[in-house]
């Protein structure tokens, strides 16, 4: 279990991170979802004691991570993929690691094999290892100490979708075995695939939490008709707010009752089906605009 | 992978990772890159060459003589030459590779593996200069028997420890300047303009042509502090009556190439934040 209170990072005037409080609990992977810069990087670095915070607390089963007797045989962790000698072959990465913590070598080939690195390949030098070979080498490196909490900063960025499914298998199973998991990225789809729990930070702050189902659901339902007008004035009569999304709208409402609303209004629908991962989009699209440094230029013709 | 449920385990509990376990992973990390393999190789072949350059002039000049206190200063030189650098990536290393992120969340107590560090830098320094003796003392009496000359054993043991010492104080003074630098190109460059530069291109001159520098090198240099305490002569072959002055110079070029950059330093690698 990872317990976060009160964390608050200062460089100067510019707040990294900004009060924020939240708990990882065992046996869910949890999401730390938000844009470039919002300040996860910053939070997990203060987790992992590399960054002093400003104020507030990190306890990782109660500890501090700095009282952690070899912390990795209990916290593994993966801040940066690409932080490694580029002149040091990945299997001898795995190999320093593991004599650090005094765990037999025998684990380094366990490690390799459960990443799917293959011998000929970890015997390269990590300078020719392409961002996805160093992500799965990453990850073998935090589970090398079979730790019982993971921390891991965006571990999916440079995988394939295939990649990425094969991490939610491995992170699934690890938390079904009672492990903590905290992973960050800036891509809502990756979050959406591997996590249960969703916490959203936008400029330091904490600005949505909740199981990823919990989530999804505030955000209603996406409809359209081939009259959209006439379904947007279908709906407000009947107390709605309908909102312009891509060919048709979105509703707070479940689709049951825009399904009823739009019936008794005698229109046909084209589509209707919940919001899903659209929504969550737009939500997190909105919820971060401040900090969404290209999002003028990544929406053109004003959607939103 | 086997993550338990047994989360009422206090972390807390069981053992550090022992100081001499930190020692053979830092000794190992100066030789798995291809850097420091080839910085030891190179510095290997230096001696090696060396060595074979005194046997064909002894071989070839019938006036030359090898003698052990001068092998020990041309072997000393070698090792000085490049090794150095190991001493200074040791440190700067990580940084630049950004490995930190993981060396200091795997001991978040910096300050063990930093002094693992500084140990495995002696490590080395003292092996490759027992390497250089053996290879010197071969080279001694090879020199003897292809010159036809007794076997001249004139170095006495003050003599070795002020080369074996001197040579510590600059593995060290690389060691603290790479802690304050943090960057490989700043303390490597830094290193050699005044390990090697100044004392060889700009004091010799300045303190054969000047009085003032006779006065002032000796204040900045640990080379030019410390001949007159081993040889009893200054730095132009002047007999000197070491007093307490020779002996405060001498300390003082030590307080400021290893005290006061790795006091600075070891601050600034103990509470930087790492990135």
């Amino acid at each position: 279990m990872i317990t976060v209170q009160n964390l608050t990072k200062t460089y100067g005037q510019f707040r990294a991170v900004d009060d924020v409080s939240f708990v990882c609990q065992p046996g869910k992977v949890t999401g730390f979802l938000g844009p470039n810069g919002a300040g996860k990087s910053t939070t997990m670095r203060i987790m992992t004691g590399l960054t002093p915070p400003t104020a507030g607390d990190v306890r990782i089963d109660g500890a501090h991570y700095q009282d952690i007797p070899n912390p990795g045989r209990h916290v593994g962790v993966l801040l940066d993929a690409s932080a490694q000698h580029a002149g040091r072959t990945g299997r001898e990465i795995l190999t320093l690691s593991a004599l650090t913590m005094g765990l037999p070598l025998s684990r380094v080939d366990e490690m390799l094999e459960l990443v799917s690195l293959t011998k000929e390949e970890s015997k390269r030098r990590v300078k020719n290892y392409s961002l996805g070979m160093r992500q799965r080498l990453g990850i073998a490196n935090a589970l090398l100490g079979d730790p019982k909490v993971l921390i891991l900063d965006e571990p999916a960025n440079g995988l394939d979708p295939a990649g990425i499914h094969w991490m939610r298998s491995l992170l699934r199973h690890y938390a079904d075995r009672g492990g903590t998991v905290l992973l960050s990225s800036h891509l809502l789809h990756e979050i959406e695939i591997i996590a249960d729990e969703i916490i959203v930070i936008g400029h330091g702050r904490i600005v949505a939490e909740g199981t990823k189902e919990s989530l999804l659901q505030s955000v209603g339902t996406y409809v359209a008709a081939a009259d959209n007008h006439q379904l947007a004035e279908a709906l407000r009569a009947a107390g709605q707010v309908p909102a312009a999304s891509g060919d048709g709208l979105n509703v707070e409402g479940d689709p049951a009752t825009i399904g009823q609303i739009a019936l008794a209004a005698g229109i046909a629908l084209v589509e209707l089906r919940p919001s899903g991962s659209a929504g969550l989009e737009e939500m997190f699209l909105q919820l971060t605009s401040e900090t969404q440094r290209d999002l003028v230029a990544s929406t053109p013709g004003g959607a939103a | 992978m086997s993550a338990t449920t047994s989360h009422a385990a206090a972390p807390t509990r069981g053992s550090g990772i022992p100081f001499g376990r930190h020692v053979r992973v830092e000794l190992r990390k100066m030789i798995d890159t291809r850097a420091g393999a080839w910085l030891l190789g190179i510095t290997a072949g230096l001696v090696v060459l060396a060595a074979a350059i005194a046997l064909i002039v002894v071989m070839f000049d019938d006036n030359a003589r090898l003698t052990a206190d001068a092998l020990s200063q041309i072997m000393a030189g070698m090792l000085s030459v490049l090794l150095p650098v190991i001493a200074i990536t040791a440190v700067t290393g990580e940084w630049g590779q950004r490995t930190v992120l993981t060396t200091f969340a795997l001991e978040p107590h910096r300050g063990r593996v930093i002094g693992a560090k500084y140990v495995s830098v002696l490590i080395l320094a003292l092996a490759t200069i027992v390497l250089a003796v053996v290879i010197g003392v071969v080279c001694n009496v090879l020199g003897a028997a292809i010159g036809g000359y007794g076997v001249a054993w004139n170095i006495d043991v003050s003599d070795l420890l002020w080369t074996i010492g001197m040579q510590l104080a600059y593995f060290t003074m690389a060691f603290c300047l790479g802690l304050l630098f943090l960057s490989t190109p700043v303390a490597v460059s830094v290193f050699y303009v005044v390990a090697l530069l100044l004392p060889f291109m700009v004091y010799g001159i300045l303190y054969f042509a000047f009085g003032w520098a006779r006065d002032l090198i000796p204040w900045l240099d640990m080379q030019y502090a410390s001949v007159p305490l081993i040889t009893g002569r200054d730095m132009n072959d002047n007999p000197v009556d070491v007093s307490a002055l020779e002996w405060i110079r001498f300390v003082f070029t030590l307080f400021l190439w290893i005290v006061l950059p790795g006091g600075i330093g070891l601050r600034r690698a103990l509470t930087t934040e790492v990135k």
